[in-house]
């Protein structure tokens, strides 16, 4: 195959990659510090979506404010979130945190078929048909503010776990909770903290994304058990290696997709966790935390 | 009422599930059992307008699926979304067979289970070796893969426009003549009924056996404790297999029925509605409460219909119950008289 | 009864455990341990916080992967098998955060410590048969009998979760006794409970070891271990450092230097 051809697959499944990576990190920072498996995460995703287009289209405001309002909008709803309905629940059994989210997206996604209904909506930015154009690359503008957009939430992120104390803080929970207890950490602020970014993130991708592709209530449904399955293929808990995991996933099913049918690139993710499962459970990069 | 409830297992010295008081209160349940069967059997004579009977139906169908989900999540303490995989996969596979090499309905339902029965202890083997949450995330994606090789996989599926043309056998009763009675029409919603309430009742009872018994006790010990039932003997592992492959089993053989009712299978078999709805059952039943959960499914399957409310409408209301109860009574009706006869024996305590 | 070899070999310990060695993170929580206990013996193991008692059991029982070594009751080797695995060969053991069946009852609890023990399989379980009535009132009468015994016949019928934190460790002891066990492992028997329920669990004990189980215990309180056991062996940071019977340990100077110059006496170092 050409090497222009297999550019492109690369680069756009790197584009891809990287917002399953933003849905998956929250997910997987969700997990790590609270235990719980949000299966929420994907109406999130949806609800900023929705909200981008809705701020641009009614609103009239421009593109990169929707993605501020939203982004910022997705941090406090990730706050509100923790206080209404995951602190409650965050010391008891795992089961009832999973079905307390799965309780909220189909509150979510149903109330968002009733209330909007199912027509599928599109964001028009002044991006919307801008093409660069390299050589033979056709590169989506909006994809590729999607990418920049993502990475830096990655950079800004790294830089939040690692080098400030409220990011350590997150970690030390995630690694061992009684010890970050002894030390003094306070695991209410760290767990806040944790779903606060990880729906930011969702937002983020939302607002990345509402004029990518169309906006319906169904669309989280679709990404959240691949990133569910990306969390187990690259470790339980482990953030980094969810968005690792992500971004190679997103490239796998590029390149399939240049190949196979496109049944098989959505099946792709689910046979890839079974294998990981089978061969190396604790995922491809370990579990940065206990399970 | 005393049911069959996980945590008050048989009782010393009859290891049949006695519950409370003598004998006569044994007889006595039974008797309402079989009352209740009875008046439930009669269900078309009474009242024999299709959309009763189509509810009739549905409810039956609820009831050995809710009970399967309870199985595993209520007695053995495993959240499983694998449940609609298994109804899905029997169904299609009863449905393959019949059209494609021409399998009865019964044989094919019957291989259908057991297909799915081979599916659950594959998925419960290799997650649980890792943990109960792996175990509940792989559920799920089994399911949802399911779901995209049916709509997707067109080879082996025909895929979203599925399988249509299921015709119920005629059943031959004999010594009854030539009447309409002697014969057995499947493709009739009144003798379809019949048919579902048969294998829900078969089916059910088998389960309450099993919980009654001391497999059940076991099963409950593991959810309760499981460092003291290891301690004591009893191996994890091969109880929640028997728990998943049971339900599969069960969940298999009666998705292989159903889709003759439908006359068509395809993939909104595997829809995500069926997964929801059972955990509501399961949720405000009380997960491991036998008759709270098949109580819970009869007035779930029933109710929301005559209210009529729209499917997103109710899956609101479904989702907003769910959020209540795990915030608030996690244990669901089961779980509240539990609660209150534990009160009740700790009132009764010496100081 | 005490004193017959169950193992059939004559001169073989009940239980031996050769090598044992467990680490953590870098850390050694036991390096290359090895004892015996001998058939309806009473082995006591203690040592200061830290020193791998919990570890020790919890690998000897199946509950944590050892790194190194191996064990054997009578001629099975043990090593590297499930929890269950080891219960069945006839290791019992009870747990330091006391763990019952909160919901079921006391009978039905000693109930389910039984029934994986009497050789009845699932299809015996369903059918429901005369076998599997008689080992059923069997167990329910020795059950009742256990319950008299430990003195917690009056809530025969009660949940387990209203029990008090002693009555709970007699019910777990209780437990034990319904698997016939050549074996049983105490965890802290007597932490937390007051004088007179340490009076009634060691009498519990000691019926326990009457009725032909040997007994490794596990103790912070020393005055308990050294009434009780005939062989104490002292752990210092997953080491060995003593063992013999509880007069030579009492003067040991490495058992005293452990315990950080204090006396091995009056126990309770939380």
């Amino acid at each position: 195959m050409e090497p222009g051809l297999l550019l492109q697959l690369l680069i756009n499944g790197l584009a891809l990659g990287v917002i399953y990576a933003l849905i998956a990190m929250g997910l997987a920072l969700i997990f790590g510090v609270l235990e719980i498996v949000n299966f929420a995460h994907g109406e999130l995703y949806m609800l900023a979506a929705m909200a981008a287009y809705f701020v641009t289209s009614d609103l009239h405001t421009g593109y990169w404010v929707s993605i501020v309002l939203v982004t910022a909008g997705g941090f406090c709803l990730g706050v509100v979130l923790y206080e209404l309905l995951l602190a409650p629940v965050a010391g008891r059994s795992f089961e009832r945190s999973i079905l307390l989210t799965l309780g909220l997206s189909m509150v979510l996604q149903n109330g968002a078929v009733f209330l909007l209904t199912t027509t599928p909506r599109m964001e028009i930015t002044r991006y919307s048909y801008s093409t660069l154009v390299v050589g033979d690359l056709r590169l989506p503008v909006l994809r590729l503010n999607a990418l920049g957009l993502a990475l830096s939430a990655f950079a800004i992120l790294y830089f939040v776990l690692h080098r400030t104390r409220s990011g350590k803080a997150m970690r030390g929970v995630a690694q061992n909770r009684a010890a970050a207890l002894m030390v003094g950490i306070d695991p209410r602020a760290a767990a806040r903290l944790a779903v606060a970014i990880g729906v930011g993130l969702s937002g983020l991708a939302g607002a990345a994304l509402a004029p990518v592709y169309s906006v319906h209530p169904a669309m989280g449904f679709a990404f959240v058990f691949k990133a569910f399955a990306i969390i187990i293929i690259g470790g339980l808990g482990n953030v980094s290696g969810a968005a690792l995991a992500a971004v190679m996933l997103g490239v796998l099913e590029s390149l399939a997709g240049g190949f196979l049918p496109p049944a098989f690139v959505d099946a792709l993710a689910f046979v890839l966790m079974i294998l990981v499962l089978l061969l190396r459970p604790q995922g491809l990069f370990g579990r940065g935390v206990r399970v | 009422m005393t049911g069959n409830r996980a945590g008050a297992g048989p009782h010393a010295p009859v290891p049949r599930r006695g519950g409370h008081g003598p004998v006569n209160g044994r007889k006595l349940r039974a008797a309402a059992v079989m009352a209740g069967l009875a008046t439930l059997a009669m269900l078309p004579f009474w009242v024999g307008t299709p959309y009763a009977l189509e509810l009739g139906i549905t409810a039956a169908l609820f009831a050995v699926l809710s009970t399967g989900l309870n199985l595993v999540y209520g007695y053995t303490g495993l959240l499983s979304f694998a449940q609609v995989g298994f109804f899905g996969i029997g169904g299609y596979a009863s449905a393959l067979l019949a059209v494609d090499a021409g399998w009865p309905m019964f044989a094919g339902a019957l291989a259908g289970g057991l297909l799915a029965t081979m599916f659950g202890i594959l998925i419960g083997y290799t997650s649980l070796r890792l943990s109960r949450h792996a175990f509940a995330i792989v559920s799920l994606s089994f399911a949802l893969l399911c779901l995209i090789v049916a709509r997707d996989w067109v080879s082996l599926t025909r895929g979203p426009m599925g399988v249509p043309g299921l015709m119920a056998p005629t059943l031959a009763v004999r010594g009854l003549g030539d009447s309409d009675l002697a014969r057995l029409d499947l493709n009739r919603p009144a003798d379809f009924y019949g048919l579902m309430l048969a294998y829900a009742a078969i089916a059910l009872a088998l389960v309450h056996r099993l919980v009654g018994s001391r497999i059940g006790r076991a099963f409950v010990a593991i959810k309760l404790n499981q460092p003291v039932a290891e301690s004591q003997g009893i191996d994890p592992l091969r109880h929640r297999l028997l728990a998943i492959g049971l339900s599969a089993l069960l969940t298999g053989i009666a998705g292989g029925l159903y889709v003759f009712h439908l006359t068509i299978t395809d993939p909104s078999v595997f829809d995500f509605y069926y997964t929801e709805t059972m955990l509501i059952m399961v949720i405000i039943g009380g997960p491991g409460s036998f008759w709270g959960v098949l109580t819970a499914s009869l007035l779930f399957s029933a109710v929301p219909d005559l209210l009529r409310f729209t499917t997103d409408l109710r899956m609101v209301l479904y989702g907003a119950v769910l959020i209540a109860a795990m915030l608030v009574f996690p244990g669901g009706f089961g779980g509240w008289i539990e609660a209150r006869r534990a009160a009740r024996s700790r009132r009764r305590m010496p100081a | 009864m005490t004193g017959t070899a169950l193992t059939g070999t004559e001169g073989r310990p009940l239980f031996e455990v050769r090598g044992l060695t467990k680490r953590y993170y870098g850390l050694t929580a036991v390096a290359d341990l090895g004892f015996t206990v001998p058939d309806g013996g009473i082995v006591g193991l203690i040592g200061p916080n830290g020193s791998g008692k919990s570890t020790t059991i919890d690998c000897i029982s199946g509950f944590q992967a050892a790194d190194e070594g191996r064990w054997f009751l009578g001629c099975r080797e043990l090593s590297g098998r499930k929890p269950h695995v080891h219960a069945l060969a006839g290791l019992a053991r009870t747990f330091q955060t006391v763990r019952a069946y909160d919901a079921m009852s006391l009978l039905d609890n000693l109930a389910t410590a039984a029934q994986a023990h009497d050789g009845l399989g699932w299809w015996q379980a369903l059918r429901a048969g005369p076998r599997l009535l008689h080992a059923e009132t069997e167990a329910a009468a020795r059950a009742r009998n256990l319950l008299d015994i430990v003195g917690l016949a009056d809530h025969a019928e009660s949940p387990a979760g209203i029990l008090s934190y002693g009555q709970r460790k007699l019910l777990a002891i209780a437990a034990t006794m319904m698997t016939r066990p050549r074996l049983v492992v105490l965890d802290e028997p007597v932490a937390g409970v007051n004088p007179t329920m340490i009076r009634r669990i060691e009498t519990a004990i000691r019926a326990l070891n009457e009725s032909g189980a040997a007994l490794l215990i596990v103790e912070h309180n020393i005055d308990f271990i050294m009434n009780l056991c005939r062989t104490v062996i002292v752990l210092e940071q997953g080491r060995k450092i003593a063992e013999g019977p509880p007069a030579s340990i009492r003067e040991n100077p490495r058992v005293l230097a452990a315990y950080l110059g204090g006396s091995p006496s009056a126990g309770a170092d939380a």
